[in-house]
């Protein structure tokens, strides 16, 4: 009995779900383009535009059309300025030949890096270039290590660390920044760059023999089908829009002439030039039929297989286990011809694995040929002998700094002297030395102590300085009225405790500095909870404003402007809520000035206001660490690591034996 | 017994139903989300307008409160559509298709590999219950039980990967697999397997001997076994034959119950040896947020739970004719 009434309810109960209708407004439903059940989807589609009505009246519009004037009129009127066309190789080889290599390799390679001379010496000595062609092994392959899989090789649709990385090697740059962060047009693809007097306009011609890995020409067109494709608002571009959406219009006038509109004269617009570019004989006919350019079997196909336009192409793909890139021979070779330098390593291989313990095993036994080293492991897994034998170690500042993030929405942290008092209450030294090995250097404010714009004068570090805070505290009106070893304030009518969380990511030394910060206000009468928590989760929190503090860091973009997001009013990243109207005011002159000297002046300005708020407790900017195979050689760190930046991996090679 | 079969189906069916609002209900009631998680990737000075927020926010289906969204997954499901991972941005089923074989390889293998060697030993140890040999076993056993994986792979990988070099240190297969023959194939991933089985297997050895001379001990006091001896019946027959198949109806409870786990894998061995396993996957998916491949996942899961009862019922009136089902 109880069989055939499951039986009557459950039958018929599918049979209604399998109906078209049912799922027509799900999220997968949107690819026309899909072999299986194909019939039913475009059924599907069709009831979705009927019953669900929700398509715009009016259609979103990221890019306003704009009517170009002919390049004629511009000429006249533009009073064009040369800007720097670089080889980014050639100025690294220009720079290296004016400094005296500090050991001979032989001599480096003895050494063991337990010291900053040590350290300078190993650099210097391997990250010489070679003197000509016949030191270079050509056929060389590498192995690197990448954390995670990448999420996309095309390059318009990069979001993740690993999806950058990828798309420097596969994707051609006009555009570039080397150790300096100063921003060049690259020799590789541009011929000539020259901006406008008033900075509204930038103009390119490229270089007539570019092609893109299936034989056919990358022309002017290419770089207008992309801007035009990452300012679509039908395609879901996860990152490189922002930046793209400040440029007023791109204009190609022949093959290889390129004009950028910008919107403002601002000095950060030459980020803005800094898009990736995609195939327009690819993408110009799939684009419309599936705008995710992830679903449909043709884009599936380039997903797996992209036609390139940098000097790497992929052959091999194994998701989660491997990516494999070898040299495009028509990348540097024109009809024939050498026409610009060859990629010193043949082969790349990209080995994914997410622990870090069995990624310096690998290191170890030479199954891969570099890798970003923990701090622990730098102080204690890579000292000995065995380590030694095959791989060196090198290490570099890295422009990005940690701290503690107050939100200054609580009624804690809303005061200034609160937040000095937590400055001085934490106990500096003991993290630095103890925790963090000796190995980071001390954060002072938003920028890193030998960066172009951080003041001429430092500011000063805090120190731990108890009595300080707690006078502080006091001044506040923070004060154990009721005895009981907390301090508490009278806030609304009620007394309010001081107790708050700190939140931060599960990282042992992240949590390590958080339970120092708890134990150092232990002894001042002020209760911190430490809350480690899964990332996902403490992102949510923090992006909803749901914290008290927490402990977070900031990596370093190319142009201190784009810093604006973090500290004027009301922007984006701004979690701590934080609000200075001079400061807001310096950002948007920072943006306007073109001489660096005076930027400077002005970002160094912020600083030392933001530094004078506290709206962090600065703690330490980190080091990169790399572990290198001992045959690399050219490697060079800059304050965003060894790669990100011209020439990064480039101009890394293998010594001929 | 098919009118059982099909009872036993469809309640089944409705169990799975049930697991599986639960669980979406409860992913989606975590906090963070894939937009969470893709806000986070993104380049700390770049800007997200409202616009995009929302048309990502569409796209991953979090326009919807959880029941509806679940309706439309299960409407898809119902047409053997599963969904599209949002972190691989391919079919869910061929996410999962890819890795199954993997995971069964390791699985599969370790779960004979237990079975053939924890039911001798089992056997052994009931035989010289209280002499000193089984003594030793029994604490060594204990000892490689108490012993955590991640310790015992990342010593394996030192010892035979990087020390004496006579296994690769990770992956499924060599480089230039795709040229190699039959048998070198064949070799090439024994080599590989070899490290993550044992690790699988070395655990359970203990458990599963123990459990065998736990039951074998209750068996042996029984009145029959004394006959059997008294009658003269040879010691190994007495043994397997009258000892062994009575204490199968606990064993068969065990391997029912073992079914799920060949395709749960194992979050820490697959990560250490990069091995592209199920548990990794499901590992991934929660911290990206990827529903669907969670919610594809725990189908797979489900099922094979209940079939793993399943098929520990009908083992039951296979080895105990007492047991028969209308």
């Amino acid at each position: 009995m109880t069989h055939r009434l499951v039986l009557g309810l459950l039958l018929p109960g599918l049979l209604i779900l399998s109906l078209p209708g049912c799922s027509s407004s799900g999220p997968e439903k949107q690819q026309p383009g899909e072999a299986a059940a194909e019939g039913e989807s475009k059924a599907a589609e069709g009831a979705k535009e009927s019953t669900s009505g929700s398509a715009p009246a009016a259609e979103e519009v990221l890019l306003e059309p704009f009517d170009a004037p002919p390049l004629a009129e511009l000429d006249e009127k533009a009073e064009w300025v040369d800007q720097p066309v670089v080889d980014a190789v050639e100025r690294l080889q220009k720079l290296l030949a004016e400094q005296q290599p500090l050991a001979t390799v032989d001599e480096a390679l003895a050494l063991k890096n337990d010291s900053d001379e040590a350290n300078a010496k190993i650099l210097s000595a391997l990250g010489r270039l070679p003197e000509d062609d016949s030191q270079v092994d050509w056929g060389a392959s590498i192995t690197r290590h990448i954390l995670a899989d990448v999420k996309t090789t095309n390059p318009i649709m990069v979001s993740s660390v690993q999806d950058f990385d990828l798309a420097g090697l596969t994707s051609l740059e006009l555009f570039a920044f080397d150790w300096n962060l100063e921003f060049f047009a690259n020799q590789d693809s541009v011929v000539s760059w020259q901006s406008s007097k008033d900075h509204l306009m930038d103009k390119v011609v490229l270089r007539d023999d570019l092609v893109w890995s299936d034989g056919r020409p990358l022309t002017a067109h290419d770089v207008v089908f992309s801007f035009q494709t990452i300012m679509n608002p039908k395609v879901p571009i996860p990152a490189v829009r922002s930046g793209t959406d400040e440029l007023k219009w791109v204009e190609a006038y022949d093959d290889r002439t390129l004009v950028f509109f910008h919107k403002q004269a601002l000095a950060t617009n030459v980020g803005n030039m800094l898009f990736p570019i995609i195939p327009k004989h690819i993408y110009e006919n799939t684009l419309a039929a599936d705008p995710t350019l992830a679903e449909s079997p043709e884009h599936v196909k380039y997903e797996n297989e992209p036609v390139t336009s940098g000097p790497y192409k992929i052959v091999k793909r194994v998701r989660g286990q491997e990516i494999v890139l070898e040299r495009r021979e028509n990348h540097d070779l024109h009809e024939g011809k050498q026409v610009r330098q060859k990629p010193y390593i043949e082969q790349i291989r990209f080995r994914i694995n997410a622990d870090s313990n069995v990624s310096l095993l690998a290191l170890k036994s030479g199954e891969i040929d570099e890798l970003l080293l923990t701090p622990e492991q730098w102080m204690t897994q890579t000292g000995d002998d065995e380590f030694y034998s095959r791989n060196t170690k090198a290490r570099g500042i890295e422009w990005t700094t940690f701290q503690f993030n107050w939100n200054l929405q609580t009624p804690f942290f809303s005061d200034i002297r609160v937040r000095k008092a937590m400055s001085y209450a934490f106990n500096h030294d003991e993290m630095l030395s103890k925790l963090c090995y000796g190995l980071y250097v001390p954060s002072n404010g938003v920028f890193h102590p030998a960066a172009w714009m951080a003041p001429k004068k430092p500011l000063p570090y805090y120190k731990q300085d108890l009595n300080k805070a707690e006078e502080l505290l006091d001044e506040a009106g923070w004060i154990d009225h009721d005895g009981d070893g907390i301090r508490d304030q009278e806030i609304g009518g009620r007394s309010v405790p001081f107790e708050f969380n700190i939140v931060c990511t599960s990282v042992q030394l992240r949590v390590d500095i958080c339970s120092l910060l708890k134990e150092n206000l232990d002894q001042i009468g002020v209760i911190c909870n430490v809350h480690p928590m899964e990332f996902t989760v403490m992102q949510e929190k923090i992006l909803k404003h749901d914290y008290q503090a927490a402990f977070g860091g900031w990596g370093s973009g190319a142009d201190p402007g784009t810093l604006d997001n973090i500290w004027k009013t009301g922007e984006p990243r701004n979690f701590g809520g934080y609000s200075n109207p001079e400061v807001d005011r310096l950002f948007d002159e920072g943006k306007k000035e073109f001489d660096r000297q005076k930027r400077a002046e002005i970002y160094a300005k912020i600083d030392e206001l933001i530094y004078a708020d506290q709206p962090y407790t600065w703690l330490y900017c980190q080091s990169s660490f790399y572990g290198f195979n001992k045959e690399l050689r050219g490697y060079k760190f800059c304050p965003r690591g060894p790669y990100h930046y011209s020439p990064g991996f480039m101009s890394i090679w293998r010594p001929m034996h | 017994m098919l009118s059982y079969l099909i009872r036993r189906v469809l309640i089944g069916c409705l169990t799975l139903l049930l697991i599986t609002f639960i669980v979406y209900g409860l992913i989606r009631s975590m906090p963070g989300s894939p937009l969470t998680v893709q806000m986070a990737e993104m380049d700390p000075s770049r800007k997200i307008r409202p616009e995009d927020y929302a048309r990502m926010q569409k796209s991953f289906g979090l326009d919807k409160p959880w029941w509806q969204a679940y309706g439309v997954w299960l409407g898809n499901v119902a047409r053997l559509d599963f969904g599209r991972s949002f972190l691989q941005k391919q079919p869910v089923a061929k996410v999962i298709g890819e890795r199954i074989g993997p995971t069964l390889l390791l699985s599969l293998t370790s779960l004979l590999l237990a079975y053939l060697l924890s039911i001798p030993m089992g056997l052994y140890a009931t035989v010289r219950n209280g002499h000193h040999d089984e003594r030793f076993l029994s604490t060594a056993l204990y000892m490689l039980y108490s012993f955590p994986t991640f310790v015992t792979a990342l010593l394996l990988q030192m010892l035979l990967a990087v020390k004496l070099e006579l296994l690769p240190l990770f992956d499924m297969h060599s480089q230039g697999y795709e040229q190699m023959s039959s048998w070198e194939q064949a070799w090439d991933l024994f080599k590989h397997a070899l490290m993550p089985v044992a690790c699988y297997t070395y655990g359970s050895l203990a458990y599963e001997s123990r459990f065998i001379r736990a039951n074998m001990q209750e068996v042996m006091k029984q009145d029959y076994i004394r006959t059997a001896r008294a009658k003269g019946v040879g010691p190994l027959a007495v043994i397997f034959h009258h000892a062994f198949r009575n204490t199968l109806i606990p064993f068969v409870t065990l391997i029912g119950l073992t079914l799920p786990t060949l395709l749960s894998g194992s979050v820490i061995i697959e990560q250490i040896f990069t091995w592209p396993g199920l548990g990794r996957l499901f590992f991934e998916s929660i911290s990206a947020r990827d529903y669907p491949t969670i919610m594809g996942l725990t189908l797979v899961f489900s099922v094979m739970t209940l079939l793993g009862t399943l098929v520990a019922d009908i083992l039951y009136a296979v080895v105990d004719p007492r047991i028969s089902y209308s």
